[in-house]
């Protein structure tokens, strides 16, 4: 290889990665100024170009996919801003995924080594490389917030929000009471739904179906119909002061773990439906509620700040 | 992170900054690639080739430079020079930097 082939072989690297209009135009332009760059250089050490002086010389110049990148303007798919909310949620979504996945996956009676093993390869494959979608919804998420920031810029504006502010306003509000007085009406006595549904005229069997065992009704049912209905003079409260205080939040906070523990408590009872299909999905569900509300008090106290200047304590006593 | 990487990443920065003034105006006339690194090297801003000459193209798609290919004393070369937007801009980024560059002679003065 001398060093013409050297050039010809870089010129091509790098062409090949540029749009096609542009592509022949610019390789033609790029081999002419390195091959008088190159002519320079060996003027310069007073010796003939060759391909070892050709190689240096490009090496300096740059990957071609670098150099290639340089020909067009910069791509920002996800905004260097969201670089890092783009990673955390990736990391915190797939150890979600693969963290029930292995549940769902070591739930099932395991015998010996091997069903363990073909357990952990079912894992790998339907939960860990299927997974990939979680990443790939994020990266269209980010790409599609920098893509609006970007053509609309003035609609993202930062806008003070008050502390305690309520989306949606008192009128949210009234709707999460309003919700929250059905949910302890169907607490009370899920038939009922049968009955405003179907006029009373519903299969027995549905009837059986919603049907409380004795001992959640008198034991764990209670405990849940208390705690869910320590929210309504909360939420009237709320809507009276139009936003949430410090206060309520801490009394909401405080109910809503309290909540959290009596579900947790009722999934490990004894069942909560005579009929084993309707115990085992409203149990599903309860997790599902448990998980849901956790992930949100964790967000709110991953957001909590208090100013507060570090090492005020040794600064003042040092 | 060294003192001497802390200093070469921020030099960078600043290189950076003063590139495509540096290259607006040296194209008043028309020059090719490689007679322009010349320009800036022997005035003091050596600039590398494989920055250089991309920049060349993507201030002609941005429509601050035109440009031909012409044979003069050698084989075929794309001449680059300012069109009438790149003059605007090469007058706009050259007040902007004498602003600029006052402030910071003003902030550096050791009293």
């Amino acid at each position: 290889m001398n060093a013409n082939d050297v050039i010809e072989a870089y010129v091509n690297d790098v062409a090949v990665q540029l749009p096609r209009k542009q592509r022949n135009d610019v390789a033609f332009e790029l081999r002419a100024l390195l091959n008088e760059e190159l002519q320079a250089r060996a003027d310069g050490s007073g010796r003939v170009a060759d391909a070892g002086m050709a190689i240096d010389m490009l090496q300096a110049f740059g990957q071609p996919a670098e150099v290639a990148a340089r020909y067009r303007p910069t791509l920002v798919v996800i905004d260097p801003v969201d670089g890092h909310a783009f990673v955390r949620l990736t990391v915190i979504g797939l150890l979600v995924i693969w963290t029930l996945g292995l549940i769902a996956q070591l739930g099932a009676p395991i015998q010996s080594a091997d069903q363990f093993l073909i357990a952990l390869g079912q894992w790998w494959t339907k939960t860990v490389i299927a997974s990939l979608w979680w990443p790939g919804a994020l990266a269209v998420y980010f790409a599609i917030a920098a893509w609006t920031r970007r053509r609309w810029p003035q609609s993202q504006a930062w806008k003070p929000v008050a502390a305690g502010h309520t989306p949606g306003g008192r009128a949210a509000l009234v709707m999460g009471l309003v919700g929250i007085a059905l949910g302890l009406f169907v607490l009370t006595e899920p038939r009922w739904v049968l009955d405003a549904f179907w006029g009373g005229n519903a299969a027995p069997a549905a009837y059986e179906a919603l049907t409380y065992t004795e001992a959640f009704r008198h034991r764990e049912g209670v405990v849940l119909w208390l705690l869910v209905a320590t929210n309504i003079p909360l939420l009237a409260a709320a809507i009276v002061a139009g936003r949430w205080t410090t206060l309520m939040r801490r009394v909401q906070t405080a109910g809503s773990l309290a909540t959290c523990a009596a579900m947790a408590w009722a999934v490990a009872g004894g069942p909560i439906f005579i009929r084993p299909a309707a115990d085992s999905m409203t149990k599903g569900l309860m997790v599902l509620i448990i998980v849901l509300t956790l992930l949100e008090l964790g967000i709110r106290l991953h957001r909590n700040v208090k100013p507060t200047p570090d090492n005020m304590g040794s600064r003042l006593t040092g | 992170m060294g003192d001497s990487d802390a200093f070469g990443k921020l030099e960078l920065e600043l290189r950076r900054g003063v590139l495509v003034l540096a290259t607006l105006s040296q194209l008043r006339g028309q020059r090719y690639g490689y007679e322009l690194r010349q320009a800036l090297a022997a005035k003091g801003l050596p600039i590398e080739e494989g920055t250089l000459y991309p920049l060349l193209r993507r201030l002609e798609t941005q429509g601050v430079l035109d440009s031909e290919w012409k044979i003069e004393d050698g084989p075929p070369r794309r001449y680059y020079s300012l069109n009438a937007d790149g003059r605007k801009l090469l007058k706009k980024l050259t007040d902007s930097w004498k602003g600029m560059n006052g402030a910071m002679d003003r902030l550096l003065e050791e009293d």
